[in-house]
């Protein structure tokens, strides 16, 4: 035990030297590794931070059922405006002894408000006056955090004395009921899962690779401790020694990193994403697993890199000529996680959420396999590369000796390209089916409005017509019903006047029947099928029917055609004037007389195109996060860069003196950078688009490429090779000089 | 070795009994062969009559030994004939040069022209050795390397002394 | 006729005057041993007149042109084309084969790949190391590597080779025998030699001998 711990001090003490250079080294290894360990303990507080989402949620569900009269009513309400969506309660306190909820300190009287910080900002941003018509209460605070999912959250509790008991309960007896809640849907969840295995897969990657650096010069060091005599174990342990100093600084680093950076997390503008910094915890499982994992990650990898020197040691000493990786096991991964891939096909459907397992289990492994095959497929390339020109053998040359080292660093960045691309073409993919959507809506312009069963349709009409943009009041009914097959139908009875606002019926006459089909094309219900109607069990055949374009799925009948069938809901539709601005916002205003007894739906083209912005933000986060990981591998690559011109500081002297152009050199490390690069770009674009493919059909949603992301990613990687390369002449032009001619 | 230079050399320091003579010859030069007094009145008679020193006066009392020599203009010109002139390259040099390196010291002559001068002469025979080696059948080559090391030593203690001349020249001197 | 002449050479770093007024003048074909105790400047020198380090002050001629005029390239290109070298080790390419590495300069020099290794291979053999043609350098001994980094300093058929301590990580006899056929090949080819080494029987194979010390060196051809 006492020689265990001292060969792993003598690890420690070689890796930390002493020297300028080690100490220089060490801290590239910190830095490399701290920028990993920093992402993994964000990774490892996504736990604390939904939780503690679910957790100030759940506290603000109302407790609806209790003894006696209710001392308090609530109805939750919801207000679009433009592209946002503001959600909150109408509250009116019966009793002194109201519940309060989270977050603020008393309960609103009639006419005053409490708003969400966030909500406050939107009512005094320019603009904010065409939402005010809606809050005309008294602002009488803001909400505190416990009463906030998020930082950025718009939410408000507004005191409204009008509001009365109802039946389907609006009584409040108390804050804080937990709730399952609905969860993810399945196409994000899916998405959620590639985008934490790619980005955490790289940081692993390069928690390898920052283990590495320096690791020539290392197994030479090491090889000379063998070839004097030191036995296989104890090399092994010097070396563990070694790759645990840089670990250990790496972890001091990372959660350096952590704490510096969490404080700015509840300054991010999307507000689903923004957090209280108080709620980024690490769970501690996860925590003390990163502690853990990342020396024993490091000593691992350093020992599987070792094992050449250890059976070798003078292979090491004299540069020879290393061994052919072998193929079959690198193919194991890759063909694991196809096979899984392709039996998900088709399970998961718009509701279900298939078992996760065999889908995150299949990414992984497709991930995995990339770095895995790396390095066979460099030294497969390199290895075929005849001719060219003296820089271009110069390079080839010194690939086919080590090709290791920068197939591993390279694997990293495959493993962000392959799924930065898998996460474009999902997000192109999704992009497509809700613009195909809102294509259909952009040659409508109408606002729906559901109102509360109590409210006189009268008035609303009423207001609705002394609004200036609107040019039309309909009501249309609803009612909804199963087929035999299972599939649930919403049948829309409406005057062909009506209906003209929302679909496109040029020749409607009275009796007609119209089936809107999905967006994806689906069409559910065809002449002679039988309905069965929800509410009243009542059968219904569905009459011959044309299919057309509209903006709401499912089956459109007017009134001599609906025969039989009874409305359920009444609902009013405003007919707008595309060409007055912010029409949908006046007339919800005009609305504002009803805050809670309404829910209102516009349908046209929006100002703020909704899909732009949202599609736009997610994908901005997904190439900063990916140029983020690339730029990490460019310093990785840099480093090993580094490092080869230094270790050939002579031989590089020594070809300047006799008059090779430096010219020549810098393009032997061009061609160095860009072999490995190109080769996984183009395994990374091959495995990223094979994989954006299997997960489309596996959640069933349109395959689309988006080839402007996947040529910027490459344009990016090919400008990283540039200037790791530029990078590298300042110390090839110092190498060259006659200063490397001289012998120590 | 010449003892007639080297007793000139000690000369130019001014006019010395032979007795002198032969304690400060001992001192430097003769560690393991002191000379005789007999060799001494020989050479120095010999040099007498070439002309190369001369009497310079005699003490009371008889006997070679009060007699003071001086060096003469003549004597002057032959030592430093000697001393330009390299010795043939052959082993077992070390006392002569090492004589003419203090000598030209002492008379505050370049001792680096002596060594240089020895230095061409020593590479100039190994040069012959050389080619004859390379030209020449392996008994041929045999000789020739036998000579060259031999040759190399001189050439190695030369360079030593070269590089350390001026420490010579303060213990010389001193 | 001097084909390459420096005068009065100036090199400092720093504190240390490595070239303190240095003469030399080389001949065409000529064989001349740079001789000197270590650190007396013969590498700074070699460097000097080689054009891969600008003295300080001086001036350096080779077949009329003025090499301290020259900028980087040109010196680089003339160092290629005129000039070979041989260091005492670590010269060679480490991930080049030593056929490759022999082939190098000619195919910097544009010649076709085949051409340049069927050149370079005739000058492994004049050298008796064509068995390690296909080796990488690491595989070699001592003698075979500089046998080979001979080898590639004749092989574009320089006008002069500049050797630094050729023979130095050798063994008398290897190292006799990389300068004889060094010397026998330059004088084939009809190159001047510049051979700095401190060993008299390395120096025997030259033609004449300059001596440096303290950065000043003594060159008799010079004076004349
Ligand atoms: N690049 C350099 N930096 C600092 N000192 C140097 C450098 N090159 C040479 N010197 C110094 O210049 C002197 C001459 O060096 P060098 O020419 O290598 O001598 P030699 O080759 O004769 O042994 C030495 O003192 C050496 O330390
Ligand atoms: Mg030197």
């Amino acid at each position: 035990m006492n020689r265990v711990m001292s060969d792993l001090a003598l690890g420690v003490r070689l890796a930390v030297g002493g020297s300028r250079k080690s100490w220089a080294r060490l801290a590239l290894q910190g830095v490399g590794i701290g920028l990993g360990v920093a992402l993994l303990l964000f990774a490892a507080s996504l736990p604390s931070v939904m939780e503690a989402r679910d957790d100030r949620q759940d506290a603000r569900n109302p407790v609806t059922e209790g003894a006696g009269p209710a001392p308090l009513l609530a109805i939750e309400q919801g207000h679009p405006f433009r592209s946002e969506y503001i959600r909150g309660s109408y509250l009116k306190a019966r009793s002194p002894e109201a519940p309060v909820p989270p977050g603020i300190d008393r309960v609103p009287g009639d006419g005053e408000i409490f708003v969400s910080p966030a909500l406050a900002a939107l009512l005094d941003a320019p603009g904010g006056e065409l939402l005010k018509p809606r809050f005309p209460q008294k602002v009488i605070g803001t909400i505190g955090q416990a009463g906030l999912q998020n930082p950025n959250e718009l939410h408000f509790y507004a005191g409204d004395a009008k509001i009365q008991e109802e039946p389907d309960g609006n009584t409040v007896y108390g804050w804080g009921v937990p709730n399952d809640g609905g969860g993810l849907n399945p196409v994000l969840w899916l998405l959620s899962v590639v985008g934490l295995v790619v980005l955490l897969f790289p940081v692993l990657v390069f928690v390898g690779v920052a283990t590495r650096l320096a690791a020539a010069q290392r197994d030479r060091r090491l090889a000379a401790l063998r070839l004097v005599g030191a036995a296989a174990s104890r090399v092994r342990l010097i070396a563990s020694g070694e790759a645990l100093a840089g670990a250990l600084a790496g972890l001091v680093v990372g959660f350096g990193i952590f704490f510096a950076v969490r404080p700015s997390v509840n300054g991010i503008s999307i507000a689903e994403l923004s957090t209280f910094s108080s709620d980024v915890m690490p769970a501690p499982a996860l925590t003390v697993t990163v502690v853990v994992a990342v020396p024993v990650l490091a000593v691992v990898t350093s020992l599987v890199a070792m094992r050449r020197t250890i059976i070798e040691p003078l292979g090491v000493v004299r540069d020879q000529k290393p061994v052919r990786r072998r193929l079959w096991w690198r193919l194991v991964p890759v063909a694991a996680g196809v096979a899984l891939l392709v039996s998900q096909i088709g399970e998961l459907s718009a509701t279900a959420r298939p078992d996760p397992w065999p889908v995150v289990t299949g990414i992984v492994l497709l991930m995995l396999g990339i770095p895995v095959l790396l390095p066979w497929l460099v030294e497969r390339v390199v290895f075929t590369v005849r001719g060219g020109s003296p820089a271009l053998q110069l390079a080839v040359r010194r690939l086919q000796l080590d090709s290791g080292t920068a197939a591993r660093v390279v694997g990293g960045v495959a493993v962000v390209l392959a799924g930065t691309v898998t996460l474009q073409m999902t997000l192109a993919g999704v992009e497509q089916d809700v613009r195909t959507n809102e294509e259909k809506e952009a040659s409508f312009s109408y606002l729906t409005i559901n109102p509360d069963p109590a409210v006189d349709p009268g008035a609303i009409t009423a207001a609705l017509e002394k609004t200036a943009g609107v040019d039309g009041v309909h009501e249309i009914g609803r009612t909804f019903g199963e087929l035999n097959s299972g599939e649930y139908v919403v049948v829309t009875i409406a005057s062909c006047e009506a209906l003209r606002s929302q679909a496109t019926v040029p020749d409607c006459v009275d009796g007609k029947a119209y089936v809107v089909p999905f967006s994806n094309g689906l069409v559910e219900a065809k002449a002679g099928d039988v309905l069965t109607i929800k509410k009243s069990g009542e059968r219904w055949t569905v009459p011959a029917v044309e299919t057309v374009e509209g903006t709401r799925p499912g089956l459109v009948v007017t009134p001599a055609a609906a025969r039989g069938l009874r409305a359920e809901q009444f609902e009013l539709i405003a007919v707008l004037d595309g060409a007055v601005p912010d029409v949908a916002e006046h007339t919800r205003n005009a609305l504002a007389a009803y805050p809670w007894q309404m829910h209102t739906y516009f349908v046209g083209q929006d100002d703020t195109n909704e899909a732009e912005r949202v599609f736009g933000v997610i994908r901005r986060a997904l190439l900063a996060g990916s140029l983020l990981t690339l730029l990490v591998a460019a310093g990785s690559l840099l480093v090993v860069a580094l490092e080869q011109v230094r270790e050939r500081r002579r031989p590089l002297a020594v070809m300047a003196a006799s008059g090779v152009p430096r010219g020549t050199l810098a393009r032997s490390l061009l061609w160095q950078n860009a072999l490995p690069l190109a080769i996984s770009t183009v395994v990374s674009l091959a495995t990223g688009i094979g994989l954006g493919v299997l997960v489309m059909r596996v959640s069933g949603s349109s395959v689309a490429f988006d080839w402007a992301g996947i040529g910027l990613v490459t344009a990016v990687v090919v400008g990283l090779t540039l200037a790791v390369t530029a990078l590298t002449l300042p110390s090839l032009r110092r190498a060259t000089g006659a200063l490397g001619l001289r012998t120590e | 070795m010449s003892i007639g230079h080297a007793l000139l050399g000690l000369l130019e320091g001014g006019p010395r009994h032979g007795y002198d003579l032969k304690r400060s010859y001992d001192e430097r030069f003769g560690q393991d062969r002191p000379l005789h007094y007999g060799q001494v009145y020989s050479t120095l008679s010999r040099l007498l009559k070439n002309g190369l020193v001369t009497e310079a006066g005699v003490e009371a009392g008889d006997g070679p030994e009060r007699k003071r020599y001086a060096i003469t203009d003549a004597g002057v010109t032959d030592v430093e004939r000697w001393l330009s002139t390299p010795e043939k390259p052959e082993p077992y040099l070390q006392n002569t040069l090492y004589a003419k390196v203090v000598l030209a010291l002492l008379s505050g002559r370049s001792a680096t022209e002596v060594l240089d001068a020895q230095r061409a002469a020593h590479l100039t025979t190994m040069r012959e050795l050389t080619k004859r080696k390379v030209d020449g059948d392996l008994a041929d080559q045999l000789i020739c390397d036998f000579a060259l090391f031999h040759l190399e030593a001189d050439l190695r203690w030369l360079e030593l002394t070269a590089a350390r001349l001026d420490q010579l020249a303060v213990e010389v001197t001193r | 006729m001097s084909l390459l002449k420096a005068e009065g050479l100036f090199k400092s770093f720093g504190k240390t005057h490595a070239l303190d007024g240095a003469d030399i003048s080389i001949r065409a074909g000529e064989v001349v041993a740079v001789m000197g105790p270590s650190g007396s400047g013969k590498s700074t020198l070699l460097h000097c007149i080689a054009g891969i380090l600008p003295p300080d002050k001086g001036t350096v001629h080779y077949s009329g042109q003025d090499l301290t005029a020259m900028n980087d390239s040109k010196r680089s290109e003339l160092r290629r084309t005129e000039f070979g070298f041989v260091f005492q080790f670590g010269q060679l390419v480490p991930e080049l084969t030593c056929l490759e590495n022999v082939a190098l300069p000619l195919r910097l020099s544009g010649m076709k790949r085949k051409d340049a290794e069927r050149a370079s291979r005739d000058w492994l053999a004049r050298l008796e190391v064509d068995g390690v043609a296909d080796q990488r350098p690491g595989e070699t001994s001592g003698g075979q590597g500089q046998r080979v980094a001979v080898a590639r300093a004749l092989v574009t058929r320089p006008k002069v080779i500049f050797a630094d301590e050729p023979t130095g990580a050798l063994d008398s006899l290897n190292g006799e025998r990389v300068m004889h056929l060094l010397t026998t090949a330059a004088r084939e080819t009809g190159a001047a030699v510049v051979l700095v080494t401190h060993e008299p029987r390395v120096a025997a194979y030259s033609d004449r001998e300059v001596v440096v010390r303290d950065g000043r060196s003594r060159d008799v051809e010079f004076a004349r």
